[in-house]
């Protein structure tokens, strides 16, 4: 009895993953470590440079307000953001390069440093953390990731992978579970604390093909406590690839904007 | 000479005591005043002695040490750039002297600690553990897991509080979050290996030890230091070596006593110097009148005796003595049973007196919600010298009343 179950499942699990492998094969994700997938996300997203319109929507169960913003990113760690509407909030920036983080009131004129204190609250009052903003490219590195499950969806192959932060990583949550398709979409990232309880999720509710990629064009990030309160955020346009002098990621340019 | 005056001693000693039992209730009701009177000086002064040296020994360990070395600046700005290097040879060979009973050097920055849920500022304290623990830490105050096992130890020990406030527990991961000298964000990972319970809630939820070795790696400070704390054996004698220390650090480090890096301790403790002795003072005052007021009365009641005795030839001075003997012998009396009294119930409370029922209001003074009465040999002394010589004193107006009595017209009183 015990003899034919596990033939069973091994031919169940061998079939299944034939499926998968020849689901895959016109797929260059089949292939991948978690790792290099999760990069492969990365990558994807924010190329080696590109610059992108967006909109800011930060609900909250009695109100509700939007802002629209550029946003340029060079390499993993270098990226510019500017809000354009409303007109109250124009000018507010903010820059992060190697994982310091500076930003700009226009109203106040004075550029300020994000101190280590700041890093872990609000940016620009949405269910964003600062540390979310400058460090997005640590879940590389900083985690141990492993394959949970790989299954069929649409005609995708959907990768959920879950990294477990190093012992001495700075991060606080237990773990991320990722989930991924086979195109390189992040369609949801978890945040597990460290009793294995969902605290928030950023999940990807449209995926639209902008400047000349498929990608999740609306993110919404919202903690499971407080299922009225979220932040989304949409992309209108993104172009990749474009040469941006390392000049406008400077303080000087957060100032005064010359782009 | 020496017999005579042994044998005037006898005759005066017999007739003040006699006097004294004569009215036998005055005399009680007089002693039970001076009793009760010593009693309240020995006993509140040491209820308020061991309230102040709770608070001093409480804010020296939290300073901590008897004596800090700082980067002048630090004190102003406690930030990581102004650090100083660990002790040269110079101080390393002055802390040999007998009176340094312990010296750490700590790593003191503010910093972030956060969790899945809050994040906090905090004080980020990187300590050698084994000269911590002799200095400032109390391995007792451990109230789960461990205390750090040495300086280049992994872990991350809070305060009770702070985890309740972060929602995290022993065993737990939490992320502390600093700057570098380059004013670079550095974070790093730990885990809660131990909470400890300080007297102060204000404490646990500011304070936060990590290895020093682990605190300076994360901080990228080599081998620097934010403070040396050094700790003797009484806090009443650093002034006593405080200029040895001082000497050895030179001009470009602070060195300070603890009276001088917190005033408020050091005005704490002369302001209890001057407080005890006006209590006693004042419980005096009270008791001066009872007493005045008996041998008055004394004197008063016995003027045809006295006449009697002056008549047949006692000399004024031996009236005199024998008031302020009689005066004496009440005092006296009354200070033993007062003394007796006092030590014996202080003895009990020795363990400690549970107020925590006002345990915040204490806590903002900076004392903790036990109190451990401190007898004082010296209050003691002091409190029995003060009620025997001023007693005497006031007694001098009676006594010299009575001396100055006119035999014939004493006796003509009925």
């Amino acid at each position: 009895m015990k003899h034919l179950l596990l033939i069973l499942s091994v031919c169940l699990y061998s079939s299944l993953s034939h499926a998968a492998d020849s689901l895959a094969t016109n797929s260059a994700a089949a292939s991948l470590e978690p790792a290099e997938l999760i990069k492969q996300v990365m990558e994807h997203w924010r190329s080696d440079s590109s610059y992108s319109e967006m909109t800011m929507t930060i609900h909250r169960p009695d109100w509700q307000r939007s802002m629209s913003m550029r946003s340029w990113t060079k390499g993993e760690k270098t990226s510019l953001v500017r809000v354009t509407e409303p007109k109250k909030d124009a000018g507010n920036g903010t820059l992060t390069k190697d994982n310091n983080m500076w930003t700009f009131a226009p109203k106040i004129n004075r550029i300020i440093k994000v101190p280590s204190s700041m890093m872990s609250q609000s940016w620009m009052g949405s269910d964003f953390t600062n540390k979310d903003i400058s460090k997005s490219t640590d879940i590389i590195d900083q985690y141990d990731h492993r394959l949970m499950e790989k299954r069929e969806h649409d005609g995708h192959l959907i990768y959920v992978i879950e990294s477990i932060p190093h012992e001495d990583a700075a991060i606080v949550w237990g773990k991320e579970v990722l989930t991924i398709r086979d195109d390189y979409i992040l369609l949801e990232q978890q945040f597990w604390d460290q009793d294995g309880t969902l605290i928030k999720t950023m999940k990807a509710s449209e995926i639209k093909i902008l400047g000349g990629r498929t990608v999740a064009s609306t993110i919404r990030m919202g903690k499971v406590e407080t299922p009225d309160e979220w932040t989304e955020m949409s992309v209108q346009e993104i172009r990749f690839d474009q040469a941006y002098p390392d000049s406008l990621f400077t303080l000087s340019n957060l100032r005064n904007p010359r782009q | 000479m020496f017999r005579k005056s042994r044998a005037h001693f006898d005759v005066i000693f017999t007739l003040a005591w006699r006097y004294l039992w004569r009215n036998h209730r005055r005399t009680l009701i007089m002693l039970a005043a001076i009793t009760v009177g010593v009693w309240a000086m020995i006993f509140m002064t040491a209820l308020m002695r061991g309230m102040v040296d709770d608070m001093l020994l409480n804010g020296i360990r939290n300073l901590p040490g008897e004596i800090q070395i700082h980067h002048p600046q630090y004190r102003d700005d406690p930030s990581i750039n102004n650090s100083i290097d660990p002790p040269d040879k110079r101080l390393l060979q002055a802390l040999q002297i007998p009176e340094v009973q312990a010296w750490t050097g700590r790593v003191r920055v503010p910093a972030v600690i956060s969790s899945e849920r809050d994040s906090r500022g905090i004080t980020l304290l990187g300590i050698e553990p084994e000269s911590e623990v002799r200095l400032s830490f109390d391995l007792d105050s451990i109230a789960a897991g461990r205390f750090l096992k040495n300086s280049s130890d992994h872990g991350l020990v809070i305060g009770a509080k702070l985890a309740e406030r972060l929602e995290t527990r022993l065993g737990k991961r939490v992320v502390i979050m600093s700057q570098d000298p380059d004013n670079n964000i550095v974070d790093r990972g730990f885990r809660v290996v131990g909470i400890y319970k300080a007297k102060m809630a204000s404490l646990e939820e500011l304070y936060v030890y990590a290895g020093l070795e682990t605190v300076q790696k994360l901080l990228h400070l080599d081998d620097q230091i934010s403070e040396i704390a050094i700790t003797g054996e009484n806090y009443r004698n650093t002034a006593n070596w405080y200029p040895q220390i001082k000497q050895a650090t030179g001009e470009n480090l602070q060195t300070l006593p603890w009276y001088e890096a917190d005033t408020y301790l050091g005005a704490m403790l002369a302001m209890m110097d001057g407080f005890v002795l006006v209590w006693i003072i004042v419980i005096f005052l009270a008791l001066s009148f009872g007493l005045v007021n008996t041998l008055v009365m004394a004197v008063f009641e016995r003027t045809r005796e006295i006449g009697l005795m002056q008549a047949l030839g006692m000399h004024p001075t031996m009236i005199l003595y024998q008031i302020l003997m009689e005066s004496f012998l009440l005092l006296f009396i009354g200070l033993l049973i007062g003394n007796v009294l006092a030590v014996s119930t202080i003895i009990p409370l020795q363990d400690g007196i549970d107020i925590s029922a006002v345990a915040q209001g204490m806590e903002m003074m900076g004392s903790s919600s036990m109190l451990y009465p401190a007898l004082k040999l010296n209050d003691i002394l002091l409190a029995n010298s003060i009620v025997i010589v001023l007693g005497l004193l006031t007694s001098l107006l009676p006594a010299w009343h009575a001396a100055q009595l006119n035999p014939i017209e004493a006796l003509g009183k009925d």
